[in-house]
């Protein structure tokens, strides 16, 4: 990327209009908001008649490239809003420069803000059970009900380079758990305004002393690049010890028992109760979550695998049908499968009805794609048309006698086919779509019919039994509908959905559809991938656990609970240092360790370091150094106070030098840290977050969440640490917050928050105002997306907007070539 | 490379309701649909001001499917009104006129949607639950032993739409007609499982509509030249017919996806025409007596079948397949080649007819479901008008079979069913909140909004100034002349109620529909020999109402729950 400051010599006059252009829309977005509750907004933002607003269609000018705005603090410079565009001369280029980097100071934060808080003011209208519908009008004139959050998102066709990217940050989190877009954006909303509130007050002294150098700029991207790095060692390092240590104790359990995950009806009612009321209207939530779950049950065998989700979340379109004009409460489970087609023949049967599939006409034609065929006379056409229709008749005749009663066919096929269908009882249903031949594949495990090529007598081996096959009417129009004998845990079932207008009744199948990806989620086995989560995102997370294990020993100490939640943490950062910490043991042999023991962690290892660049090392032997230097102490101090542990455990994690150098404040710290960390860090314990936890709805996760992060933060001892688990803690509470908007006295949101805090603190249960309950898993992955946005978010320090699509490098060279 | 257009942004506006272009327009719909309601409806015609086509009528079906509207919460309304109406025929306007009256009478009360939204709820399950309930005091059973319920049910569709433009007499002769055209579609020894036969409705513009008719059995249309070419047949027994689906036309069907070379001198044309007649010889050989074929048939083979006096009757087109099928029993036939002796099926008699200008090949079957109904109106949209009426009267005849009960009409259900919830929330608010977290007030203030919009559905019923009344037993509706003298003798003013149940030499109080009055207990349990004896009662769908009832409160709840509206500009 260009720096700025090159950038900015090169665009002269342009940018700084550009840059005049930003001031404007910024004004006039500041006086929208202002008006809240009544304004209306083009895209979320300006109406598009507003001048020059960065947000629309880049104007044509001359440059051939146009910087957005990582925005502008007002107060930086005030004399530019009283001048208009027009009088600006090209003189003032100096002026230009130094608002580039004041410009580039607050990084993209407050433009992010910005955009958040327009989302958040869209988003939050629906969110919660008290939650409104938003209407969207597709371009082609539909109307599309929707309280989903990544829907709406996407039908705002945001312009704006940031929206775009949290819009994408949203889907790509709601394509994995399908849930929680609203969420993710109130959550940004909130990290974002926490971290502008700290920088303000942390910033705006220093900025006043020398707001003039360019220097200024690189050191703000640094900063920021700096909090991110904060974020995303808390991500992958200290949230995951919080939710383990301090949250799990208050996780329940879906399944009524853990060990055969079996599910009561009462507590998926409960949860999926919960989701619907964030989805669907309120008159219909409690309907449709009973359908679901109806359907759950219905759909589910006892050895219900995570496989069936699968199934019916890639094939939901295929189990769903729509029946618009009727009322919503008209809304069914049908056994087996319905197809959106109509037979075109119907021979009613019962009895043994077996059926093939055929993805190609069965009728044979004279000439088959690259062949040629000849005639020569015309008895030679008769004859071969006899044939054909002979042989069409055999085949048929031989499926009658393999007792096949209905005929699935990919494609049309010819009257002469349908026929001899007819005439001998075969049921035909036509022009499958592949989806739903597929779908039946799987369930049935079916494979399809050919048509054997020299007629034999022989038995057809893909043939599968079918329970019924019949018309069914739905509103006067007609589906077939077949009870299909699934072969896998998998009991096919269609729901009927109802509604007075389409646009519900999409509305109502995205909610099951998320719903079931949620379930997905839900149901995997969290321990699992828990564990290889740690392992393989913690790359150097030790350092955190250590310490934590630490503080939750000195707690026994103080007449705590006992929380002596155990490690699985193995990540060492290669080979050769273990070895090093071995033989490094080894010279200190004093402790009770056996090198055999040490060794049994070498598997777990995970050489991660894929940066080792000489830097590193050099960093990695110069901390080496410190270590020896202070190992002694800790040696004693481990032999006198915690002698019965196991093994001690040395890491040194590349990020967290990197970090120490950046920051310029020695390492002291770390290593001191380090210390205390080798002292605590025997036991190393499985641990896992077991499938199906959930807690409470109505903020509970984050409530609990914030409580151990204040707490966490009130011991930790890295200022960038506090502060980082500080805004994110106040972040969390801001999504409650919008649950209870509408609630008083007893029930708002500072009473609940009170009253929460108080049993927490003195160890009472926690008492829960709603019935409900949500999946943990799904608020840790939407924990962990939306830090990722953030990261993401505070990396970048310039918008460039081209007028060109920006190629791939390849592209440009392939159209060379030619 | 293609051109890639960048999206535009869409426009995003909060709180539509409170909008002043949503309320009018919301008002100008509300307009169009109340001045259509009922028998005395005021009449709309629709053209596109380039000429072409003129629409009048007064159907919510025809109306709104002719309507433009632009803004999405219009558009909601009137697709899930149309959405109703291709599903249950009737009550679309009803439907229509409910959810804008909710809408506009909630919008008043300034209460929070929420609260709004459940108690709806709770108000529609109470009147579907009392409407369902054997109790129920505006609900009668439809007595399939005798023609007059059905036939007020006829009657009151073809009453309520003022379009048709039917006198008395006729509106008498076309509903006896649709009852007729109805009873032939059920099938005489039904066991079990009933399958409805069809009517087909055949047009017959520019006659009397007096000289429409029910023939039993399949008209098909053809020119006086084609049907003098037809030969009589004589046969005392049933005739043989053979129904074809594919062409007979000579032309070579799909050959595959690679090529046919043909040498010189071959003609496949000949070719294909020896099979056809080879056909026509089986056709023949099977004494088949009437070859119906739904797409061309060769002329050197309808000669050879005329020859061997076989009728064949061509060009049949689609729509006919399925009834053909149905009344004679047929295989459709797909193949040139060898026809399987039971893909024949029978029909009872033919005969040529000539209605008006028109000329018809008249197939009489053997076992009636499947009949015809040939329908005159003096005109192009009188006609349209008619048609749609007598599908929808068709319609809900099938409905009424499924379930066999019929709403009284004309306002009297509406009324009463008002009555009944304004004593049920007065009286038992607790059973109607249950647990909910709505406050006694908030139901009152709810109720009193939902039942003033029922009562201004049927108020939309007068529009020529006459003032409507209740009644304080019933429950019922009255309505009394516009330039009626005084109020001091009711019982002289009031003839019958709007449905026709009840006549006003009973002892009965009244009040004006506008006016507040004291909840009351609406008599429940009809007396069904009052029933027996009346004989021209209005009467509506109960199933139809139900879901209309339905839709228009889900619709209501629906548009009443927006926050926002994002409109895509792409």
């Amino acid at each position: 990327m260009n720096s700025p400051r090159e950038s900015g010599k090169g665009l002269g006059l342009p940018l700084l209009v550009q840059l005049l252009e930003i001031l404007v829309f910024l004004t006039a977005f500041a006086d929208n908001r202002a008006a809240h509750p009544t304004w209306q907004s083009c895209g979320a933002f300006p109406p598009s008649g507003q001048k020059g607003s960065p947000l629309a269609q880049p104007r044509s000018r001359v440059t051939g490239f146009r910087v957005f705005s990582p925005p502008i603090p007002f107060p930086a410079v005030p004399p530019l809003f009283s001048v208009g565009p027009g009088v600006l001369q090209a003189g003032q280029k100096g002026e230009a420069a130094q608002m580039l980097s004041s410009m580039a100071a607050t990084g993209s934060l407050k433009a992010a803000l910005q955009v958040a808080e327009v989302l958040e003011a869209i988003v939050s209208c629906c969110m919660g059970p008290e939650g409104r519908q938003v209407l969207c009008t597709k371009p082609t004139g539909e109307v599309l009900l929707s309280r989903n959050g990544g829907r709406l998102l996407e039908a705002l066709h945001l312009q704006h380079p940031i929206a775009r990217m949290i819009v994408d940050c949203v889907s790509s989190h709601l394509k994995k758990t399908g849930d929680g877009a609203k969420t993710f954006i109130i959550f940004l909303c909130h990290l974002l305004r926490g971290l502008h509130a700290v920088t303000d007050r942390e910033k705006d002294p220093l900025m006043c002393e020398n707001i003039q150098t360019h220097g200024r700029h690189w050191k703000n991207c640094c900063q920021w690049k700096f909090i991110s790095q904060a974020l995303v060692t808390f991500q992958t390092q200290i949230l995951d010890g919080i939710m383990d240590q301090y949250l799990s104790r208050h996780f329940l359990s879906i399944f009524s028992s853990a060990k055969e995950r079996t599910l009561c009806r009462s507590s998926l009612e409960l949860l999926l109760e919960a989701y619907f009321c964030g989805r669907v209207g309120k008159n219909n939530h409690k309907f449709i979550s009973q359908l679901m779950c109806d359907y759950f049950f219905k759909c589910m065998t006892c050895k219900t695998g995570i496989d069936v989700f699968e199934l019916v979340d890639d094939y939901f379109v295929e189990l769903n049908v729509g029946v618009t004009g009727l009322p919503v409460s008209d809304s069914r489970i049908i056994a087996g499968l319905v197809l959106q087609k109509d037979f075109s023949v119907y021979c009613p049967a019962d009895g043994d009805i077996r059926m093939v599939i055929v993805t190609e006409t069965i009728q044979p034609l004279f000439s088959t794609s690259g062949s040629e065929f000849i005639l020569n006379s015309e008895a030679q056409f008769q004859t071969s048309q006899f044939w054909i229709m002979e042989k069409t008749k055999a085949i048929m005749k031989h499926l009658r006698s393999q007792n096949v009663k209905l005929l699935l066919s990919s494609v049309k096929q010819p009257d002469l086919v349908i026929y001899y269908a007819g005439v001998n009882g075969i049921s035909v249903v036509e022009c499958l779509s592949s989806e739903e031949v597929s779908l039946i594949r799987r369930i049935i495990g079916l494979s399809p019919f050919v048509p054997p090529q020299a007629f034999s007598q022989c038995e057809i081996s893909n043939t599968a039994l079918v329970k019924f096959c019949k018309p069914l009417i739905l509103r006067s129009k007609r589906y077939v509908h077949l009870g299909l004998i699934g072969t896998c845990t998998f009991i096919p079932h269609c729901v009927v959905l109802c509604g007075p207008v389409q646009g519900l009744i999409e509305q109502h199948e995205d909610a099951l559809h998320g719903a079931f990806k949620m379930l997905r989620q839900l149901f995997k086995d969290l321990d699992l991938n828990y564990m290889t989560q740690t392992s393989d995102q913690n790359g150097t997370s030790s350092l955190f656990i250590y310490k934590n294990s630490g503080e939750s020993y000195q707690a026994p100490d103080t007449g705590k609970g006992s929380i002596q939640r155990p490690y699985q943490d193995t990540v060492v950062e290669n080979k050769d240092e273990l070895e090093k910490t071995q033989t490094y043991l080894k010279v200190h042999s004093n402790l009770v360790i056996s090198d055999v023991e040490l060794e049994t962690y070498i598997p777990y290892s995970t050489p991660t370091d894929t940066f080792e660049t000489d830097e590193t090392l050099k960093c990695l032997s110069l901390e080496r150094n410190m270590l020896t230097d202070d190992y002694e102490p800790l040696l004693k101090n481990n032999s006198t106070a915690y002698s019965t542990r196991g093994n001690n455990r040395i890491d040194i994690s590349y990020e967290n030098l990197q970090v120490t150098n950046i920051t310029g404040k020695g390492s002291m710290l770390p290593v001191s840290c380090k210390l205390q960390n080798m002292g605590d860090s025997q036991s190393y314990l499985s641990s896992s977050m077991p499938a199906g936890c959930v807690l409470p709805v109505g903020g509970n996760f984050e409530i609990l969440l914030h409580y151990y992060l204040l707490n966490y933060a009130k011991k930790c001892h890295q200022s960038e640490e506090t502060m980082v688990s500080m805004i994110i803690a106040n972040a969390l509470l801001g999504i409650p917050r919008v649950l209870y908007k509408s609630k008083t006295g007893k029930y708002s949101f500072p009473h609940i928050y009170i009253r929460a805090v108080h049993a927490l603190q003195t160890n009472q249960p926690l008492v829960s105002s709603q019935t409900g309950l949500e999946s943990v898993t799904g608020k840790y992955q939407l924990l962990t997306s939306v830090l990722q946005c953030l990261t993401k978010i505070l990396t970048i320090d310039l918008v460039i907007t081209v007028k060109r699509h920006p190629q791939k490098v390849h592209n440009q060279d392939s159209e060379d070539e030619l | 490379m293609s051109r890639l257009e960048a999206k535009k942004p869409s426009l995003c506006k909060s709180e539509p309701l409170t909008s002043e272009t949503v309320r009018t327009t919301l008002s100008v719909l509300k307009r169009i649909v109340t001045s259509c309601y009922g028998p005395s409806g005021r009449l709309k015609q629709l053209h596109n001001g380039f000429g072409g086509y003129v629409c009048t009528t007064s159907q919510s079906s025809a109306l709104l499917s002719h309507l433009l509207v632009t803004h999405p919460i219009l558009k909601i309304l009137t697709t899930s009104v149309q959405n109703h109406v291709s599903s249950f025929s009737d009550c679309g306007l009803f439907t229509a006129i409910l959810c804008c009256n909710l809408i506009e009478n909630v919008q008043r009360l300034g209460l929070t949607p929420t609260t709004v939204i459940r108690l709806n709820k709770h108000l529609l399950s109470l009147c579907i639950s009392y409407l369902k309930s054997e109790t129920c005091g505006c609900r009668i059973p439809v007595d399939f032993s005798s023609t007059q319920i059905l036939l007020c049910l006829v009657r009151s569709i073809l009453t309520s739409k003022p379009a048709c433009m039917l006198t008395r007499k006729e509106t008498e002769h076309v509903s006896a007609l649709i009852l007729r055209a109805f009873l032939l579609t059920i099938p005489e020894n039904a066991e079990g499982h009933i399958i409805l036969g069809k009517s087909l409705i055949v047009p017959l513009k520019d006659q009397r509509v007096i000289d429409s008719t029910v023939l039993p059995g399949i008209l098909i249309e053809m020119s006086e030249v084609q049907l003098m070419r037809l030969l009589p047949i004589k046969k005392s027994t049933a005739l043989k017919v053979a129904l074809f689906c594919t062409t007979l036309s000579g032309d070579i069907s799909d050959t595959g996806e690679g090529t046919v070379v043909v040498s010189y001198g071959v003609s496949l044309e000949n070719a294909v025409l020896d099979q056809l007649l080879n056909l026509g010889r089986q056709l023949v050989s099977d004494h088949v007596d009437l070859v119906l074929c739904q797409k061309v048939i060769h002329p050197s083979l309808k000669q050879f079948l005329n020859m061997h006096r076989v009728i064949a009757v061509d060009r049949i087109g689609v729509t006919l397949m399925e009834p053909l099928t149905k009344m004679t029993g047929t295989q459709p036939i797909g193949s040139l080649g060898s026809i399987s002796p039971n893909s024949y099926g029978s029909v009872k008699d033919v005969c040529t007819a000539k209605f008006g200008s028109k000329h018809f090949f008249h197939l009489i079957p053997n076992e009636a479901t499947i009949c015809s109904l040939l329908l005159c109106n003096r005109n192009d949209t009188a006609w349209d008008e008619l048609k749609l009426t007598c599908q929808t009267a068709l319609h809900i005849l099938q409905l009424t079979l499924k379930e066999p009960w019929a709403l009284l009409g004309g306002g009297c259900t509406e009324t009463h069913l008002a009555a009944y919830i304004r004593h049920k929330t007065h009286n038992d608010p607790k059973s109607i909140l249950k647990d909910d977290e709505c406050t006694q007030t908030e139901l009152q203030l709810i109720a009193e909004a939902f039942c003033s919009a029922l009562e201004s559905v049927v108020g939309s019923l007068e529009h020529d100034g006459g003032e409507i009344l209740t009644d304080m037993k019933y429950g019922h509706l009255w309505s009394v002349q516009a330039d009626s003298p005084c109020v001091a003798n009711w019982p002289d003013l009031l003839s019958h109620c709007g449905c026709g149940l009840y006549n006003s030499q009973e002892e009965l109080s009244w009040s004006f529909l506008r006016s507040t009055r004291h909840p009351f207990v609406p008599q429940i349990c009809l007396p069904l020999e009052a029933v027996g004896s009346a004989s021209n009662l209005t009467l509506d769908c109960l199933t139809a109402k139900l879901s209309g009832l339905q839709v228009a409160v889900e619709t209501a709840n629906l548009i009443l729950d927006l926050s926002y509206v994002i409109e895509d500009k792409n």
